[in-house]
């Protein structure tokens, strides 16, 4: 579980409002989609959730724990994905996954049938004992995956997480997604792509400048915007400037 | 604007980062207002020995006059500038040529070859003006003044000044373009770099062996000095030998007999854009083709199987243990980190040696190492814990620790280890660098002096209670602000400020230690009392350090946003 409670953050002094005053939950065995347009505040929120930014105003409470005041045991049940791959390039993704499985306590014979399992999905077994320098950009994303759901966390917050995919390693991560939270796990993540959105998300929050614009299901938004239309055609209505 | 002129900017503005740089934001944003006083402390420590420099250069300019010899000044600081631009010229000319980031970025745009290594080399020239800028301006000024120097050699000054890198860095250039064409090592660029920098270094600590030998500084031939002295710039002529272009420099700023300086400014600036044609030629050439595939690293993929698998999984390291190996593996597999610390560590007090046994009666070095051999066992047993210590810390692994993450620091931000333990995983790292410098110094001090048993391990003991104060001081320092959005590693430990305010900061460190043993050996205590003090106090401030550290890393990490 997610709670944002009047969550504020701003750059350069106060003059750029990136997020403004954000309240939002997100329940257990929920995946949540997270939308808006670039520049929106996506980001900046997804990097108060798991820690690396730190709200001027409100709280941000995963599973029952405080993020400022208990940071710890917030992020020993949160993994985080980000928009780039950004990793150690000099290590290979077996020691890179060491290393999370290390920093996460994850037991061996655990963390042999994971990391086997994510190999297979995302058919990177032949390139596993390689340097992740030499991956291609989806590669390393996928590696990035795999060490997310290593720990088999409560909590996963995902930043794009679809981009660099391939069309069947994308069919894979949507089956994992909703895996993680049948089994009771919740699912945060942002994306620009509205089908993805529509078809996967059990709610979704769009977010303009800041503000939170609208929250629920697809039916939800559907009827606050009195529409039957698509979710493009109500996200393009909602965040138009 | 053209576009070369347009790229040019560009590249200034990034490298300098000349966009993030507003001083009224500083102003407004009190956060970084800490940093005004910093720089202010920085320039003013560099007002007495800017002072002393001066100093030596009048007196030495005293010397020279009567034998009308004084010119060799001007020789000196240009051959010394184009040394120095020829040693750090091959560190930045490989990384800022052909492993930027950026030229991702540029290859596709529609630029010449060209135009790109033009950009590269303007950087690397403005680099070179500052680098040189303290050891040269004060001479061509100095001799200036003392002369009561007309327009004419004011202007000759200012023009030998901004041509003084071009040859040093065209030739540097030159050889690397060559180097990455022909030698065809394109996919092998880490190997490319550790093979050519000890190439370089081997080649700078022959050239100074070669220097110091031919300079005859242990036997010099009397009649040879009185020919250099009686011919009207014969020591113009005698310390340039080996590298004219000094020789025409000097001769294009203070004449030379008969008039000689236009026909000696022709041949420097004529020389200078020769060779920078030549490079221009050869980028034209040569440029692209050792660059383009460059990034490409090639891997043999091999599926593991489920036992080679097990066998490979870590059965669960302590968090401390895990940053310790990720920290080992990352500074041992990327090469300039290798070589700043790893390498230097081990070379540093082997050169130190070098330049000891070669560099005269009276250097710094000369006179340490005199103290380590010394008679007196608690001269020889602190002097030894002082070679160690230097040794050992001044490599810049502590104060890059966090800087060398970069934009991985994320992973550092998420995961669910305490700050403390991330300073703790990478303080051993740091100090086991350390260390290695210390045991490194050890056996250059074993096989040139052989000392007593009990001298080696009293210094091992002083040497690594210092080593370590030094190493959560370094650590702190990088912490305080660390440099996290580089693009070219280079950036991270060798231009990076963090670093040289740890130098500076252990330098003070030596010289406070230095006066506080000279008080304390002065009556208050004596002998092995001296020793055992000495010892105690660092390993108080060790504790000390540690402890601040640890602190200072679960006060410090929330606050920093990669």
């Amino acid at each position: 579980m997610i709670e944002i409670r009047n969550v504020s953050k701003s750059y350069a002094k106060g003059r750029v409002k990136a997020v403004d005053d954000l309240t939002l939950t997100v329940r257990p065995g929920e995946i949540f989609g997270f939308l808006g347009p670039n520049g929106a505040g996506k980001t900046t929120t997804i990097k108060m959730i798991v820690g690396l930014l730190k709200p001027d105003r409100g709280t941000v409470v995963v599973e029952g724990f405080d993020a400022q005041k208990d940071p710890l045991r917030a992020k020993a049940v949160t993994t985080f994905v980000p928009d780039t791959p950004a990793v150690y390039e000099r290590l290979t993704g077996l020691e890179y996954l060491n290393f999370i499985g290390d920093v996460y306590g994850v037991p061996k014979k655990d963390r042999l049938a994971r990391i086997e399992k994510g190999l297979e999905i995302f058919e990177l077994a032949s390139a596993v004992g390689s340097p992740i320098q030499s991956y291609s950009h989806g590669m390393k994303q996928k590696i990035v995956l795999i060490a997310a759901l290593l720990p088999a966390p409560r909590v996963m917050v995902l930043d794009e997480p679809m981009v660099g995919l391939d069309a069947r390693s994308a069919h894979h991560m949507k089956t994992l997604m909703r895996a993680h939270c049948e089994g009771g796990g919740t699912l945060f993540f942002s994306t620009h792509i509205m089908e993805v959105a529509e078809k996967v998300c059990d709610r979704m929050a769009i977010i303009h400048k800041g503000r939170l614009v609208a929250e629920g299901t697809m039916a939800e938004l559907r009827s606050l915007n009195g529409t039957k239309e698509s979710l493009e055609h109500i996200f393009l209505e909602l965040t138009e400037t | 604007m053209s576009p070369l002129l347009s790229l040019v900017r560009t590249a200034l503005r990034v490298n300098f980062g000349l966009s993030l740089f507003r001083p009224r934001e500083i102003l407004r944003k009190k956060r970084d207002l800490w940093m005004i006083p910093l720089f202010v402390l920085g320039a003013a420590s560099l007002g007495p020995i800017l002072y002393f420099y001066v100093k030596i250069i009048q007196v030495l300019h005293g010397w020279l006059v009567p034998a009308g010899q004084q010119a060799v000044l001007l020789t000196a600081a240009v051959l010394l500038g184009q040394l120095l631009v020829l040693i750090f010229g091959f560190y930045y000319v490989i990384s800022a040529f052909y492993f930027s980031r950026d030229l991702e970025i540029l290859i596709p745009l529609p630029l010449t070859p060209v135009q790109v290594m033009l950009s590269k080399f303007s950087v690397i020239l403005t680099n070179e003006y500052l680098t040189v800028a303290l050891l040269v301006l004060p001479v061509f000024i100095s001799y200036g003044v003392l002369e009561g120097a007309g327009v004419g050699y004011w202007l000759s000054a200012a023009l030998v000044y901004l041509f003084l890198p071009v040859i040093p860095l065209a030739v540097v250039g030159l050889l690397v373009v060559g180097l990455m064409r022909v030698a065809n090592l394109s996919r092998k660029k880490d190997a490319l770099i550790i093979v050519g920098s000890l190439v370089l270094m081997t080649a700078a600590l022959g050239g100074q062996v070669w220097f110091s030998r031919s300079a005859g500084s242990s036997s010099p031939d009397p009649e040879a000095i009185a020919r250099s002295l009686a011919a009207p710039d014969g020591l113009v002529r005698s310390l340039g030998a080996k590298f004219p272009p000094s020789v025409w420099a000097t001769r294009t700023m203070a004449g030379g007999p008969g008039g000689a300086g236009w026909g000696n400014a022709a041949l420097f600036f004529g020389a200078s854009v020769l060779l920078f044609a030549g490079l221009v030629l050869a980028a034209e050439r040569l440029f692209y083709r050792g660059l383009l595939g460059l990034g490409e690293t090639s891997a043999r993929r091999k599926t593991l199987g489920r036992e080679a698998l097990t066998g490979r999984l870590s059965s669960g390291s302590h968090p401390v243990r895990a940053v310790f190996s990720r920290e080992l593996r990352l500074m041992n597999r990327t090469p300039i980190f290798l070589l700043n610390g790893v390498l230097s560590v081990v070379l540093i007090p082997v050169i130190f040696v070098l330049m000891a046994k070669t560099g005269g009666g009276r250097s710094d070095a000369t006179q340490i190492l005199a103290a380590v051999g010394s008679k007196n066992p608690v001269a020889a047993v602190l002097a030894s814990a002082l070679f160690m210590a230097f040794s050992g810390c001044l490599n810049g692994t502590a104060s890059s620790t966090f800087s060398r993450e970069g934009g991985q620091f994320w992973i550092s931000k998420v995961i669910p280890v305490r700050p403390r333990d991330q300073a703790k995983g990478k303080l051993l790292h740091s100090y086991a660098v350390a260390l290695l410098g210390i045991a490194a110094a050890s056996v250059v001090i074993l096989l040139t002096f052989r000392p007593k048993a009990a001298v080696l391990l009293a210094a091992l003991a002083v040497g690594a209670v210092t080593s370590f104060f030094l190493t959560t001081v370094g650590m702190m320092i990088d912490l305080v602000r660390p440099l996290l959005n580089w693009t070219n590693p280079q950036k991270a430990i060798k231009q990076n400020f963090n670093v040289l305010l740890a130098v500076l900061a252990d330098l003070a460190f030596f010289i406070l230690m230095f006066f506080l043993v000279k008080i304390l050996g002065k009556g208050l205590l004596s002998g092995n009392s001296l020793v055992v003090a000495v010892f105690i106090l660092l390993a108080t401030l060790s504790v000390a350090g540690y402890r601040a550290l640890l602190a200072f890393a679960d006060r410090r990490y929330p606050h920093i946003e990669p």
